[in-house]
């Protein structure tokens, strides 16, 4: 499948889902003015991916903050990926945070909480 | 005593809003670009006051999700066609009041849309952080509409408070009124 890509703006991260390697990468910032709207084409394209595809998943984040509209986003996306996984696929998520940022952390742990998927909170640095 | 017309006093003004404790404020329309804007210097402000990380990502969020509640519910306004009142201008600040951090924002709103915002926060001022959280989730399956981001933002801002929020409604006539947000981090 072809590749998707979204250059990063002040409020929006980057998006590059490679669609031979199945790999996703987030990094940036994420308040768009309507999450919506922006987090809408990526999962139309990883729907698409699932939908005809069998290969594994990895997500790589690196979001440093998330607005309440991009958070209900991601759910949206993880959800998608849990469904995958429920049907015996290979899905794995890396969610890099700042250690010294507890609130980051933290909501990397509650993301994986919803989730029975490999689920890594993984340092900035590594 | 001699009266002269009464000028635009900035002082007076500058004076109020020390005295209040605010730190950085804008009065205006809250553009997408102007919260982007205010974000950044917000967030170079707090770096240079040395709080901790996750401080700063509280304050971030905090004005973040305030800023955007005013901005969509402009967006709602117009594009239900009522332009009667300037909803998109509007006024944030952030301050200090002892160790904690203030961020306050305030905006032209119908009256008849306040009884069901009053009620939600009525609910979430009864919550401790453990409701807080189970409501947040929620919340977070079971709103579809997008436009219906203002619930979430809510009870966001109630989790990184650590006083209950404050809000106030001044009446300006028949139909409108002016209401006003402030949580303390």
């Amino acid at each position: 499948m072809e590749n998707f890509v979204i250059e990063p703006t002040k409020s929006s991260p980057a998006i590059l889902f490679d669609g031979t390697t199945g790999i996703l990468d987030i990094a940036g910032e994420s308040y768009p003015e309507n999450s919506y709207e922006f987090y809408k084409p990526i999962l139309h394209w990883l729907s698409r991916f699932c939908n005809n595809f069998r290969e594994a998943i990895v997500f790589n984040c690196r979001i440093s903050y998330l607005n309440t509209g991009s958070t209900k986003s991601m759910m949206d996306i993880l959800d998608l990926f849990e469904e995958r996984h429920s049907k015996g696929l290979a899905v794995c998520v890396n969610w890099y945070c700042d250690s010294d940022n507890d609130r980051a952390i933290e909501t990397a742990e509650e993301f994986k909480e919803d989730v029975t998927f490999p689920f890594k909170i993984k340092s900035l640095e590594e | 005593m001699i009266t002269i017309m009464k000028k635009f006093d900035l002082y007076d003004l500058k004076q109020t809003v020390n005295r209040h404790g605010v730190l950085i404020s804008f009065a205006g329309p809250f553009s997408h670009g102007i919260i982007e804007e205010l974000g950044q210097a917000v967030t170079r402000y707090l770096e240079a006051e040395a709080v901790t990380k996750a401080s700063l990502t509280d304050v971030f969020s905090v004005f973040i999700e305030q800023t955007q509640n005013v901005r969509n519910y402009a967006v709602k306004m117009e594009a239900e066609g009522i332009t009667d009142h300037d909803f998109n201008s509007g006024i944030v600040t952030i301050g200090r009041s002892n160790q904690h951090h203030v961020v306050c924002s305030g905006n032209f709103a119908r009256k008849s849309d306040m009884p069901s915002l009053v009620a939600q926060l009525n609910q979430l001022h009864g919550l401790d952080k453990k409701e807080l959280k189970a409501l947040y989730k929620q919340q977070l399956r079971t709103t579809r509409n997008p436009g219906e981001g203002g619930g979430l933002g809510l009870i966001d801002m109630a989790r990184k408070a650590s006083e209950p929020l404050e809000y106030d409604i001044y009446e300006l006539d028949e139909q409108y009124c002016f209401f006003s947000l402030c949580v303390t981090v």
